[in-house]
């Protein structure tokens, strides 16, 4: 039998790789891990594709005024990387816009990490185009993580809140 | 002024076609996409990329204030719109003017003046460009249909004023047909594009569909890039398209450009453009729309010019004067564009959306392919189904022909259905070869 620990490991391990299938098989217990979409003849088109993707220069997710792209790649690349405890709830964004911690630089931050929120809490500001949006948590529970920094440009759908839900 | 940045706000074939414009005059790209398109290929080869909404258009590709916010906040200083969801949207256009980002299209006016197809209508006519015998503006009631209707003769066609690519129209054979679709036109007309307005038009037969490519700056300079022939077509969808016309005359192809440039400066238009026209066997043309954005079918025109259509748009966006002038451009050789689209030609074009295993492209001399796919990608059912445009140039129409076959031959799309078995019927069709069809040639001709 595997062990919950080595599946995830092996499942990191082919996730970093571009290994596209794993089969083990130990003391009568199988497991097949496959990556899903690639075929056989990736060798020949797909030359120019992965080349673009991995060229330190352009990072297609990356926006310039980011300071933490590690966190905006793998939100928008759908392979969640960020799996301390997976019972934890994301905050997205709803719109694209600047993101504030506060009403105005004068003013402490809506949220610090530890802080408890309700449903209508609101947890920073989201502006676009001079108009000011205040973002509610929509869960109850306790601030653990803050994702992105202060006037940072975020997109639609990107995490901007950690919450351990009560 | 040079861009350095510009947004391509689209996604698909039309965003990598734009790219590789801004790529090779050394501009900044930044993509939009919507969460569904997350592995496009638009996505992929921007120099920025920014998810702007979920799946659905109206959320993603129409939300003009994401689009907005993406192209102040990373600096853009022009938005291209492409062709379809915003780049015919006079408001979107305004607010681009508002933000001081340059819109890659017409003013706002150029664009609401051609919008409205019975305003177009009427700018043609004080500009001395024919058009179709119609009603004069909108259609008041039945009764004025009716009236209308008696002059011109049947059969008539109802059209919506804020229709367009070929939706919102119906035909009245006599007075009861008229009578009994005049008021469901117009309830159709509101529902599907909020406006209610209808005119009628004489309905002609034996038409062919050939529209004239304009292209003009902010200079007053308008100049025509010949025609492309568009007669083919399934429920007024493009699905082959050539130039030049095989049954233009010389004289005939400059009374239409000359007519088509007369349009543009009556609107006092900017950026490139699309002269719609019915011609008919007699040789008689009508104006039937003008689209004030780039065509789906832009490259086989870019094919006999040598001209670049994206990169002329760009330059004149920037202030540029036409790089070119009326007697600079002439027309080299023939090219054809075949649309291929995830479809089932044998299940009556059944979309068949999925995900491409295998996917080579044909290659060699005289053939350029457009297209966002790739091998594993997936062609989602929430947009358009165009998977390619397969584009071919030859130096005489039959060897375009031979090009197109032997191109179409070569063309491995796996895990999806195409209409690339489609073209090839078409391709080897008499009335095809011979180049007199009609718009009702589909209509009319089983291929099977």
């Amino acid at each position: 039998m595997f062990k919950l620990s080595e599946i995830k490991e092996l499942i990191k391990l082919v996730d970093q790789t571009s290994v596209q299938e794993l089969e083990l098989e130990n003391e009568g217990a199988r497991l097949l891990i496959r990556k899903p979409g690639k075929t056989e003849v990736v060798n020949i088109q797909s030359a120019p594709i992965t080349h673009t993707y991995t060229q330190p220069a352009i990072a297609p997710t990356a926006p310039q005024t980011g300071a933490a792209p590690a966190e905006q790649l793998s939100s928008s690349a759908a392979v969640p990387v960020s799996t301390p405890a997976d019972n934890l709830h994301k905050i997205v964004s709803p719109m694209v816009g600047t993101f504030y911690r506060a009403s105005s630089p004068d003013n402490p931050a809506y949220v610090q990490v530890g802080d408890r929120v309700g449903e209508k809490t609101v947890v920073c500001i989201l502006e676009a185009m001079k108009l000011m949006n205040e973002l509610e948590a929509e869960v109850r529970g306790e601030i653990v993580e803050v994702l992105v920094e202060n006037g940072q440009l975020v997109e639609y759908g990107q995490p901007l809140f950690l919450v351990k839900p009560e | 002024m040079e861009f350095q940045k510009i947004l391509i706000a689209n996604r698909g074939e039309i965003a990598v076609r734009i790219i590789r414009a801004c790529r090779e005059m050394g501009i900044g790209t930044v993509a939009v996409y919507s969460e569904a398109d997350r592995d496009s290929l638009h996505v992929r080869l921007a120099d920025e990329a920014y998810c702007i909404g979920p799946t659905a258009s109206k959320d993603s590709y129409l939300n003009l204030t994401n689009i907005m916010s993406v192209a102040t906040l990373t600096e853009c200083d022009a938005i291209h719109p492409g062709y379809g969801f915003l780049a015919e949207n006079a408001n979107f256009a305004e607010i681009c003017d508002s933000c001081n980002i340059a819109f890659i299209g017409p003013s706002p006016d150029a664009i609401s003046r051609m919008g409205d197809k019975s305003v177009a209508k009427q700018t043609m006519k004080e500009a001395d460009v024919p058009i179709i015998p119609g009603s004069d503006g909108l259609i008041e009631d039945v009764d004025d249909a009716v009236a209308i209707a008696r002059d011109i003769g049947y059969p008539v066609i109802i059209k919506a004023t804020a229709g367009g690519g070929g939706k919102g129209i119906r035909i009245a054979e006599d007075e009861d047909s008229l009578v009994q679709q005049i008021t469901m036109a117009q309830q159709e007309a509101e529902k599907n594009f909020g406006n209610a307005g209808v005119y009628l038009e004489k309905y002609l037969i034996g038409m062919k569909h050939v529209e004239i490519q304009i292209i003009a700056d902010k200079h007053g300079n308008a100049v025509h890039l010949f025609e492309r022939d568009c007669s083919i077509q399934r429920r007024r969808q493009k699905l082959i398209e050539e130039a030049p016309c095989p049954v233009l005359s010389p004289e005939l192809r400059e009374r239409m450009g000359q007519a088509a440039v007369r349009a543009a400066l009556a609107v006092d238009y900017s950026g490139a453009g699309t002269l719609e026209f019915l011609l008919g066997p007699d040789g008689n043309f009508y104006f039937m729309e003008m689209n004030t954005r780039i065509q789906v079918e832009h490259p086989v025109t870019e094919m006999i010019t040598g001209i670049d259509l994206i990169k002329e748009m760009i330059s004149v966006a920037e202030g540029k004067p036409l790089s070119f002038r009326q007697e600079d451009v002439q027309i080299n050789g023939w090219s054809i564009e075949c649309r291929i689209n995830a479809e089932d030609p044998e299940r009556n074009f059944m979309p068949s959306p999925g995900q491409i295993g295998f996917y080579l492209p044909p290659g060699g001399p005289g053939v350029r392919v457009d297209s966002g796919a790739y091998p594993g990608y997936m062609i989602s059912p929430h947009y358009d189904s165009m998977i390619a445009k397969l584009i071919v140039w030859g130096a005489t129409r039959e060897e375009a022909f031979a090009t197109m076959k032997r191109a179409l031959s070569e063309f491995a799309i796996e895990g999806i259905r195409t209409t690339i078995p489609f073209h090839l019927k078409l391709l080897n069709h008499p009335k095809v070869i011979q180049g007199n069809f009609d718009i009702k040639f589909l209509e009319e001709h089983d291929l099977n």
